[in-house]
């Protein structure tokens, strides 16, 4: 009998699925961290449980339930996101250093343009705020875990794919191409209409990956509101809450209403793609597409910049000595953001016609909303105003979000203003606006962050001399950057362009320079990273930023002064892992459950 | 109850929401008196909706958050944000009361050094 070569594949295959699952039946005992509700598990005993709860290797980050990995997890995503963001822009203003098409063609730069603004948004920006809330909020609350574990881990791997979906186009694929919509995804051009090319499989797969990342911010968001909400611990009252959980419970709020209608919107837009309905084609379908997007769109600002805000609210005291100024002012105005953010969506809007009522409600909410950040701004400056400044990294890159934020913000309450805004609209303006807070504030605050709380999840210090040119190389190059941009918008320069008249040529050239000096900058904190997890001084104290000196210790450090304590105790340096991943058997109980979080 | 949980200190750290609030039910009073493109019953309802319900919803979550808040000092210990599961902190009260002895101490001895200078 002719053995059917399509058979033999089959065959083969199953063979090897066979095998797959033999390995990994062996490489651990799966029944050992099956939790009973009693706190048990099957065949074991509950030490048994702490001991074994993590397999070792590759396998304890691919089933990793803690939300410390998944902390870790988001982190790396964040990072890799966030190089592959920032090359794909190196690019394009390499290309914008001369008016005309050189480096790269027209279509490409649109391409790249595209993935840009999506991969930086929802690859880079809400992944580095969930991998910090993953880590930490549970510690500072006094929680085990999150409320769902598993659900938490389920978020973070559906942002592998989503990855992949988005960046499609650029893979060798044969007739798949990139999206080239920009990250608004504005219809009839996203909707395929039209003699174009954005008809193309490309555009479909970086509606499902965006999609699929959405689905993760919202089951992270429910997430973080039932942690917060039920798993604080009992001292941990709505009145000792800490501002970085205030700040991502409003995040979460936000996300829950405005995600899902993201999520809508794309399946519309796709079924117009693929299935000939037509959403966006009559009559005002373009105009009910930028209400759908940006009634999404806006709240997505202050979901990426109020964490960040809640991330300087809590470092920035630790090194100016003394508690944050006006703590319940930032609570309230947080909770205020949360609330008027959805109610500015159309100020996007404002040169597309719409009746000048509607316009004029708001610009009002516009102005109105300008207030709560304001006033955080002036709570961050008060708490410095005769402190006791340490100019540590962190507290540089700090520091550098409220100058930044205060350049971003003020620029953008002019565009709030109807008439100034349809002067400036779609001009380099609002790029350079909108970049000085998402590079000048939300990145910033990322670093901080990163660098504030290195010592805790690496166990190490990282290079300090490194560390400020890290900072300052960010600092001159996000300025020369964006603040070039502003100028060019009032030059008139509109965004978007892969080309531009030879008038704008100084003042790109400028941008570009600070482009590059931020790439030098980001290159240099990829090397002190990696290399001072790995070869960095070890941290012998649980308080490696002495802040018991002013009373300043939150409870994250804490939990990692006991790590430590608990490390040494078993038997020193050599199974400091060990002790991290089981715990140790306290007798206090606090201190039991801060071990298990 | 309310006004018990609304106390002075309370009211002036809602302030801060009361600004915005303002903002809006100043563009509410503006818009009724210069109305330069006319009345029309949808789109000014629509108007009218786009700045009434942020004006409702954010009082209401100012109110909800202030009660909560107020309410949790009044019921329970409350400790520097952050703070409350660190072992050995202070409540904030005794906290900020060591820190006004020590400055009054220390304006007491600038005192006497004053009054020593002086002699």
């Amino acid at each position: 009998m002719e053995v059917n070569g399509q058979l033999a594949l089959t065959v083969l295959m199953g063979v090897f699925l066979i095998a797959v699952a033999a390995w990994l039946a062996r490489v651990e005992d799966w029944r050992s961290y099956t939790p009973l509700a009693g706190g048990g598990t099957v065949g074991g005993t509950a030490e048994q449980y702490v001991s074994e709860e993590k397999p070792s290797g590759v396998i304890r980050w691919l089933t990793t339930v803690d939300h410390k990995d998944i902390g870790m997890l988001y982190g790396a995503y964040a990072l890799v996101a966030f190089a592959v963001g920032g090359l794909m822009v190196v690019l394009m203003r390499i290309e914008l250093a001369d008016p005309s098409m050189t480096l790269i063609s027209n279509t490409f730069y649109n391409s790249l343009l595209t993935s840009h603004g999506i991969t930086m948004l929802f690859l880079f920006g809400t992944p580095i705020i969930a991998a910090f809330s993953n880590y930490f909020i549970p510690l500072l609350i006094g929680a085990d875990d999150m409320a769902f574990p598993r659900i938490n881990a389920i978020a973070f791997w559906l942002l592998p794919p989503a990855a992949l979906l988005i960046w499609a186009g650029f893979f060798p694929i044969p007739d798949v191409i990139p999206a080239q919509t920009a990250w608004t995804m504005y219809t009839p051009l996203s909707a395929g209409v039209g003699s174009g090319n954005q008809m193309n499989a490309g555009v479909d797969l970086m509606l499902l990956g965006l999609h699929l990342s959405g689905v993760s911010a919202t089951m992270g968001a429910i997430n973080f509101i039932a942690t917060i909400f039920t798993e604080r611990n009992e001292k941990v009252s709505w009145a000792n809450l800490d501002i970085f959980s205030w700040t991502i419970l409003t995040q979460s709020g936000l996300i829950l209403f405005a995600f899902p209608l993201l999520g809508s919107a794309i399946v519309m837009l796709l079924l117009d793609r693929n299935f000939g309905t037509m959403f966006f084609s009559v009559d005002g379908g373009a105009i009910l597409w930028q209400h759908l997007f940006w009634f999404f769109g806006h709240p997505e600002v202050y979901i990426l910049v109020l964490p960040p805000m809640g991330i300087v609210s809590l470092v920035l005291p630790r090194f100016a000595g003394r508690r944050l100024f006006g703590f319940k002012f930032v609570v309230y105005s947080t909770l205020a953001i949360g609330v008027l953010s959805f109610g500015v969506w159309a100020h996007h809007m404002f040169a597309t016609g719409i009746d000048p009522r509607l316009r004029a409600s708001f610009m009002a909410v516009s102005l109105a909303i300008a207030i709560p950040s304001a006033v955080k701004t002036f709570n961050w400056i008060t708490t410095m105003w005769n402190g006791k400044i340490r100019l540590t990294t962190p507290m540089l890159f700090c520091i550098g979000f409220v100058s930044n934020f205060i350049i971003g913000g003020v620029t953008g309450v002019f565009l709030a203003s109807i008439p100034v805004d349809l002067v400036l609209h779609d001009t380099y303006y609002v790029v350079g606006h909108f970049h000085y807070i998402v590079m000048g504030a939300i990145a910033f605050a990322g670093f901080a962050g990163l660098y504030y709380w290195f010592p805790i999840y690496t166990g190490r210090m990282y290079q300090v001399t490194l560390g400020k040119w890290h900072f300052w190389l960010s600092m001159v190059g996000t300025n020369l950057t964006f603040f070039a941009m502003i100028l060019l918008g009032y030059g008139g320069m509109p965004r978007r362009y892969a080309t531009y008249l030879p008038q704008f040529a100084t003042l790109h050239q400028v941008a570009t320079v600070g482009a590059l000096i931020l790439l030098v900058g980001q290159i240099i904190f990829v090397w002190n990273f990696v290399q001072s997890w790995l070869e960095g001084r070890e941290v012998q104290d649980g308080d490696p930023w002495d802040l018991a000196d002013d009373d300043l210790v939150t409870a994250e450090w804490t939990w990692f002064e006991r790590k430590l304590e608990t490390a040494v105790t078993d038997g020193g340096e050599e199974e400091t892992e060990l002790a991290t991943d089981g715990g140790q058997t306290v007798d206090d109980a606090d201190a039991e459950s801060a071990d298990d979080a | 109850m309310a006004t018990k949980t609304f106390d002075k200190e309370t009211i002036l750290d809602l302030t801060v929401n009361m600004v915005p609030l303002a903002i809006i039910l100043f563009f509410v009073v503006a818009f009724t008196f210069v109305n330069p493109f006319g009345f029309e019953s949808l789109t000014s309802g629509l108007q009218y909706t786009l700045l009434i319900a942020p004006f409702v919803l954010l009082a209401a979550l100012t109110y909800l958050s202030g009660k909560a808040i107020a309410g949790s000092e009044k019921e329970g210990t409350v400790y520097a944000p952050g703070q409350a599961t660190v072992p050995g902190a202070k409540p904030l009260h005794e906290a900020e009361g060591e820190e006004t002895a020590e400055l009054e101490e220390s304006t007491d001895d600038d005192a006497v050094e004053a009054a020593d200078e002086t002699a």
